[in-house]
């Protein structure tokens, strides 16, 4: 716009300077507003070019490119209008010399001083003729004056005769014009000259009359006391005066260019300057906006590519038009419009792994299979709740824990370690499984497990998943099912035929012993009376073994370890037949037990008559008995072990110990170690043979400790296990 | 007056340098009024002195206008004067080069009048005797009027080439202050 104004103004300026009658009265605001436009202009680009130097400094994305463009408009447009400005201002100023010839100016000089002595010559005569005039008028009166011009006028050429005195005031007039009331009257000078005795004689022009002759001459009337004044006006023949007049406007025209030449060349001169400044500042001034619009999708694009960088793919870039930056500006919207889809369906699909992720991590946690990952170094990856809650620890997932660092961790893990290595580390691709047993605060625990390879297409990526259950309640209830049914069938196979066969020996005694000699009757006692015996043991035995199938029907209480087995230690010695040295070692700190006081009992019985029979034939028998409170994994456990110096225990039977109707003695009915298992296991507790190197036998109980109201063990299981896992029974 | 102001800024623009100010070449020695048959006459006197340059040109043939501004206002002790009457009489000064005299042109009237000298033909110009300047019954009664005349070169009519250089030069500052007096009835 203001670009715009400026050139109309310097076109307007133009046609004033070659022009002036149409924008001659507007030259001066032209002027002025084309410096007050080309001061804004360099307002404008001083501010511009303050902020490409702020943006330099700020090395802003093109601004470089800015400076560029501008210098290079600048020089571009400094060269070529500096030549023109010089060659113009040469043409110029030689074309307004050029049009003044000393020959013309001579001529014209000549002309008007041809012009001007013929008319002094004219004026000389006219003077000299109204000189004599008035000469006849020095003497009579004003009337005769008047009557004397009437007469004097017709032949003096005059075209008005004018008697005046000496201030001007008209006495008496004759003119050849009768509309004429006032003559002609002389300016102040003349009077003032004629006043002097000095005539006058000059040219006139007359409005509407033309160029005429004015003469004034003074004459003394009244004997020389009087001064009066004849004035004549003397028309110039209209031939004489066109030529006259067209020779003094030429001269006159000619002075006036001449003397204007150099305000004429000050005055082009300063409307090219005005062109030329404007040229450059406009010059300047499009440079900055080409590079603002050249710039303006340069910058776009640098910012859109750093929010790009930034993640933000909603950047859409103004389209500058259709050259080649706006199809770089399109080809980048298009890319952000296609990152936006991919991040999009990245998401989505992020979000159906999290959420598949999710859906698992319910399975897992709601599945009672401990479920364990691993990687091919043996690092946990990942563990559902139940592996936490059957294993009792807290399984920490992707921390780099290994399996043998959990086993190093948790003591009572280490037969996990020791079974699940080897497998892992072959990496079956078949899969699979392994009982293990455990012994933990908790007590025995029998793990069912099954491994198998995890399916990946990296090898880095390739691990192994284990899934385990506890079946220890499982085999339990197994084993209870299978001795109940032998005690069942006992019951009836075996058991109701013995009365029977005892009654008949009886009687058999009873009515034959009578008839009989002594010798037969002694040898009838004898065997009747061993067949009773033998029925009576085999009662005892199936009694024993009716206890042993009994269903666990424990009634559990906190109960003290050390006293009940003093009261059963005091009992023995106090009952002894044979003796026997019995030692006891006992924890003071012996933590209470949560258990049936009653199966308790019968437990330490049995160990202890195990232990007495295993001594029969021991020359120095010595039973030693000795608790102790055990602490693995932050949990505790009482142990009880009752060791004896006898023969010891073969080694083939060392598997089956526990079994019933397994022994070593005599007469011994193989029940009394399996009860004990039993009970322990009733009580989730473990036992164990000891090795003694110096001989005899050794059997290692380890029930848990009761738990406190508040709980105990490791408070992140604890956490993670809001129910107690039920005891096995 | 306008362009006047313009020619100012254009001044200050071009020529930064300040100029030490001459006294006013154009001066106004005497102006009064006297009320005959209902109007104001004015009689004035004015000394009106060219500078060299002004003097060359118009020897040159530059015609130059000169005008004499008198204006009747209501004085206000608050704002501007109200203008009752703004009056302009305009003299052209030409040199005529056959004749060797000045021709002064009243531009309002048309009357020429020759000169010998161009002193004589600027006292001329200077010079108002009866010049009827207002009907005395176009002014309010019983309240106080005032009048005032300056003289002033117009440079708007000279040849265009020589305006930039007029309005810059201080030879071309031709006016004279504004000459004030109350009128009286």
């Amino acid at each position: 716009m203001l670009v715009t104004l400026l050139l109309l103004s310097l076109f307007l300026m133009s046609e004033a300077t070659q022009d002036s009658a149409r924008f001659g009265q507007l030259y001066v605001w032209l002027v002025g507003f084309n410096i007050a436009g080309l001061v804004v202009l360099v307002l404008l680009i001083v501010a511009n070019l303050a902020r490409l130097v702020a943006q330099l400094r700020q090395q802003a994305p093109g601004a470089r490119l800015s400076r560029r463009l501008v210098l290079l408009f600048s020089l571009l447009a400094l060269g070529p209008v500096s030549l023109l400005y010089y060659f113009s201002l040469q043409f110029l100023h030689r074309g307004i010399d050029s049009w003044f010839d000393v020959r013309i100016e001579q001529a014209l000089t000549d002309a008007l001083d041809l012009g001007r002595g013929s008319l002094d010559l004219n004026m000389r005569v006219v003077l000299r003729w109204q000189e004599s005039m008035a000469g006849t008028l020095e003497e009579g009166s004003i009337e005769q004056a008047a009557f004397t011009l009437d007469e004097l006028l017709p032949g003096s050429g005059a075209s008005e005769l004018t008697l005046m005195a000496q201030n001007g005031r008209i006495l008496a007039a004759s003119s050849n014009d009768p509309t004429a009331l006032v003559p002609s009257q002389p300016n102040e000078e003349l009077l003032l000259l004629a006043r002097q005795g000095r005539p006058y004689v000059g040219l006139d022009p007359i409005r509407d009359e033309g160029l005429f002759v004015r003469v004034l001459v003074p004459l003394q009337v009244a004997g020389g006391t009087e001064t009066r004044l004849l004035q004549g006006l003397y028309p110039v023949p209209s031939r004489l005066s066109a030529l006259a007049g067209s020779v003094e406007q030429a001269f006159s025209q000619y002075r006036e260019l001449a003397y204007l030449r150099t305000p004429l060349k000050y005055s082009f001169t300063l409307t090219l300057s005005l062109v030329l400044a404007f040229t450059l500042l406009a010059a300047v001034w499009l440079g900055f906006l080409s590079a603002r619009r050249l710039t303006a999708p340069v910058r776009d694009l640098v910012m859109g590519t750093r929010a790009v960088a930034a993640g933000d793919y909603s950047q859409r870039l103004p389209q500058p038009g259709n050259d080649d930056i706006g199809m770089l500006v399109r080809s980048f919207n298009e890319m952000t419009r296609r990152l936006a889809l991919s991040r999009e369906a990245m998401q989505r699909s992020q979000q159906e792994v999290e959420e598949q992720k999710a859906y698992l991590e319910v399975v897992l946690g709601n599945l009672s299979t401990g479920v364990l990952t691993f990687d091919r170094h043996l690092v946990l990856i990942t563990a559902n709740r139940a592996a936490e809650q059957i294993l009792g620890v807290a399984l920490p997932v992707n921390s780099g824990q290994t399996l043998a660092g959990l086993a190093a961790r948790h003591e009572h893990l280490q037969p996990l370690r020791e079974a699940w290595t080897h497998h892992l580390l072959q990496g079956s691709g078949s899969g699979w499984q392994a009982e293990v047993t455990l012994f933990g605060a908790r007590g025995r625990q029998v793990l069912i497990c099954r491994g198998s390879a995890l399916a990946a297409t990296d090898p880095e990526h390739a691990g192994q998943v284990v899934v385990f259950d506890d079946i220890t309640a499982l085999i339990q209830a197994q084993r209870d099912a299978a001795w109940g049914e032998v005690a069942r069938r006992l019951a009836h196979e075996i058991k109701n035929p013995l009365t029977p066969i005892q009654l008949s020996a009886e009687r058999l005694r009873h009515k034959c012993s009578q008839s009989m000699n002594p010798a037969d009757r002694a040898l009838l006692e004898r065997h009747t009376e061993t067949i009773v015996q033998q029925v009576e043991m085999m009662k005892g035995m199936v009694n024993a073994f009716s206890e042993y199938a009994r269903p666990p029907r424990l009634q559990r209480e906190p109960l003290a370890l050390n006293a009940l087995l003093e009261e059963l230690l005091e009992l023995y010695r106090s009952g002894e037949e044979r003796p026997v040295q019995l030692s006891a070692l006992l924890d003071p700190e012996l933590p209470l037990i949560d258990a049936d006081p009653g199966r308790l009992r019968q437990l330490l019985h049995n160990l202890l008559k195990n232990a007495h029979e295993a001594l029969a034939d021991t020359p120095d028998p010595q039973i030693a008995v000795s608790t102790r409170r055990l602490h693995e994994d932050g949990r505790s456990c009482v142990e009880l072990e009752v060791r004896d110096n006898g023969p010891g225990l073969p080694s083939e039977l060392r598997d089956r110990l526990f079994e019933p109707y397994i022994t070593t003695k005599p007469k011994g009915t193989g029940l009394g170690l399996a009860i004990v298992k039993k009970i322990v296991e009733e009580h989730g507790g473990m036992i164990a043979i000891n090795d003694v190197p110096a001989g005899g036998f050794a059997v290692a109980v380890r029930l848990p400790v009761t738990p406190p109201e508040s709980g105990s063990g490791d408070p992140a299981v604890a956490e993670r296990t809001p129910t107690a896992r039920p005891p096995h029974s | 007056m306008l362009a006047w102001c313009l020619g100012w800024l254009l001044g200050g623009l071009l020529l930064p340098l300040a100029v030490a100010a001459d006294p006013p070449r154009f001066r106004v020695v005497e102006a009064a009024t006297r009320l005959v048959d209902e109007v104001y006459r004015l009689d004035a006197r004015l000394d009106l002195e060219f500078s060299a340059e002004v003097f060359e040109a118009l020897d040159n043939g530059v015609p130059l206008t000169i005008e004499l501004q008198i204006e009747v206002f209501e004085p206000s002790d608050w704002l501007w004067d109200s203008s009752v009457a703004e009056l302009s009489q305009r003299y052209v000064l030409e040199y005529r080069a056959l004749s060797g005299q000045y021709l002064v042109t009243n531009v309002n009237t048309d009357e020429r009048s020759s000169y010998a000298g161009r002193h004589a033909a600027l006292v001329a110009i200077g010079r108002l005797q009866g010049f009827p300047m207002l009907d005395h019954r176009l002014l309010g009664v019983g309240k106080r009027y005032g009048a005032r005349i300056r003289a002033r070169l117009d440079i708007e009519a000279l040849p265009l080439p020589l305006r930039p250089v007029a309005y810059l030069s201080e030879a071309w500052d031709l006016a004279s202050d504004w000459h004030t007096w109350l009128l009286v009835p």
